[in-house]
């Protein structure tokens, strides 16, 4: 992890700690792991502009590896503040998170949303690490426990997200519903197509009547 | 008056030809313990230091990499895993029980096959020229009689546009850091010293090779006379530890 004026010793720190995070977490999900593996071989460069951070992402076949610096060539890169990563890791649609957002992309945008995909979809399996420190019957019931609190969490929170989106469009027509806006760009998209097509005949024909005159 | 020429070992003149059998008695000395030492000296940060220097080494599948003065292992393993199968990783020290706790420490990780042990004076290399493309020595350079010649010696093993790394101890950048290090390295480290490893003079010996290391400066001043060039140094906590990089041209 580059980090404008830090001693590489703390950037490099804190690098292997979240790698080490990282491939502790990967472990718990083989599948995931094992989609991962499919990108072996490919480099993405991630470039934070505020707080100031680099970091390249260089996901194996049996680790993931994150570094600070990297002299070879890069698959993606992407650049961007914090807060657009962030909406990135969370989009439901990163294609149009990419094609909409703040971020800036180079190379091969198709591994990058691959990526995206795949650490979405992880799905930690924590009955693995419990049952092997507290045994066959405590970890599973303490997993099942924690799958139960973690699933109905979920559905807490996107009904509420669901709910507040309904109200924030519907009842109280704070923003207008997405596919409103969406039509709405079209319209204003095709009506600036129209305007320039009618420009352009316009220059035409005072060009037309320009040599007409002379 | 002796017309022969003197070294350092430690703040002690020696003969040049004494020096080489003097380093070696240390190492035989601490090599059981070595592994131990270093991470209790460093509270682990040695760990971080090697981490970033292979960062920096920029070593991809399949190629040959020359690991000097490598002890233990320790880069020579992360190397090993990086080149993969079709690549090739050189473990070379001139301490012969270094070596061996090295090979029995990788052999029983399981690092096999693109992995190869050499007893090799860094000051005259037994490989071809042209043969590799990267060399590294972490921690190893202080203990060279004539480093100059170690320097051109690793030059002339390296492939053009290959790069070579240096970790080394180095002289820290801020006053009050150098004061709390030297009494840090002349107080605890002979005292860790004796109490781990049994041996307060090889510590006693490796503060004083440190404060007789060239500086950063005078290191970079070094890789480019040997005739390195694009030479660059990053200081490591502080500058207590500095890694230079220089690429054959």
């Amino acid at each position: 992890m580059a980090a404008a004026g830090l001693d590489p010793t703390l950037t490099t720190a804190a690098l292997a700690a979240l790698e080490a995070a990282l491939n502790r977490a990967l472990a718990l999900d083989p599948a995931g792991q094992r989609h991962l593996a499919g990108l072996a071989g490919r480099t993405f460069a991630i470039e934070c502009t505020s707080p100031v951070v680099h970091v390249y992402l260089q996901p194996g076949a049996e680790r993931t590896r994150l570094l600070g610096y990297y002299d070879g060539p890069v698959t993606t890169r992407v650049r961007g503040s914090a807060s657009d990563f962030a909406e990135l890791a969370g989009a439901s649609d990163p294609a149009a998170t990419l094609i909409n957002g703040n971020l800036v992309l180079q190379g091969d945008s198709a591994p990058l949303i691959e990526l995206q995909g795949i650490i979405g979809r992880l799905d930690l399996d924590w009955e693995a690490p419990l049952v092997n420190v507290l045994g066959d019957v405590a970890g599973h019931q303490l997993a099942q426990f924690l799958r139960a609190g973690f699933s109905a969490g979920t559905a807490a929170s996107s009904s509420l997200l669901r709910q507040l989106e309904e109200f924030i469009h519907e009842e109280a027509r704070l923003t207008p519903p997405r596919l409103e806006v969406e039509d709405f760009y079209g319209d204003v998209q095709a009506l600036q197509q129209r305007v320039e097509r009618l420009q352009s005949r316009l220059e035409r024909l005072r060009k037309r009547i320009r040599s007409a005159g002379q | 008056m002796s017309d022969k020429r003197t070294t350092h070992f430690g703040y002690r003149e020696v003969d040049e030809d004494a020096k080489a059998g003097l380093v070696a008695n240390v190492f035989h000395s601490v090599a059981g313990r070595y592994d131990l030492m270093n991470d209790l000296m460093s509270g682990g940060i040695h760990r971080i230091w090697k981490r970033f220097t292979i960062e920096l080494s920029a070593v991809r599948a399949g190629q040959s990499v020359l690991d000097i003065a490598g002890g233990t292992g320790d880069l020579a393993a992360k190397f090993a895993d990086i080149v993969g199968p079709t690549g090739r990783v050189v473990l070379a020290d001139i301490n012969e029980s270094m070596l061996n706790v090295g090979r029995d420490k990788l052999l029983d990780h399981g690092y096999q096959g693109n992995l190869e042990f050499v007893q090799a004076d860094a000051q005259y290399l037994p490989f071809p020229d042209d043969s590799f493309d990267c060399v590294s020595i972490a921690f190893g350079l202080r203990n060279v009689t004539d480093k100059a010649l170690a320097l051109r010696s690793m030059l002339r093993v390296l492939k053009p546009g290959g790069r070579l790394l240096v970790l080394e101890f180095s002289k820290p950048v801020n006053p009050l850091l150098e004061k709390a290090y030297d009494s840090y390295s002349f107080r605890v480290l002979p005292f860790m010293g004796r109490l781990v490893a049994g041996d307060s003079d090889s510590y006693q010996y490796l503060a004083e090779s440190i404060r007789m290391h060239p500086d950063q400066d005078t290191l970079l001043g070094m890789l480019e006379d040997a005739g390195f060039v694009n030479c660059e140094y990053h200081n490591l906590t502080g500058g207590v530890v500095a890694l230079h990089r220089g690429f054959k041209a």
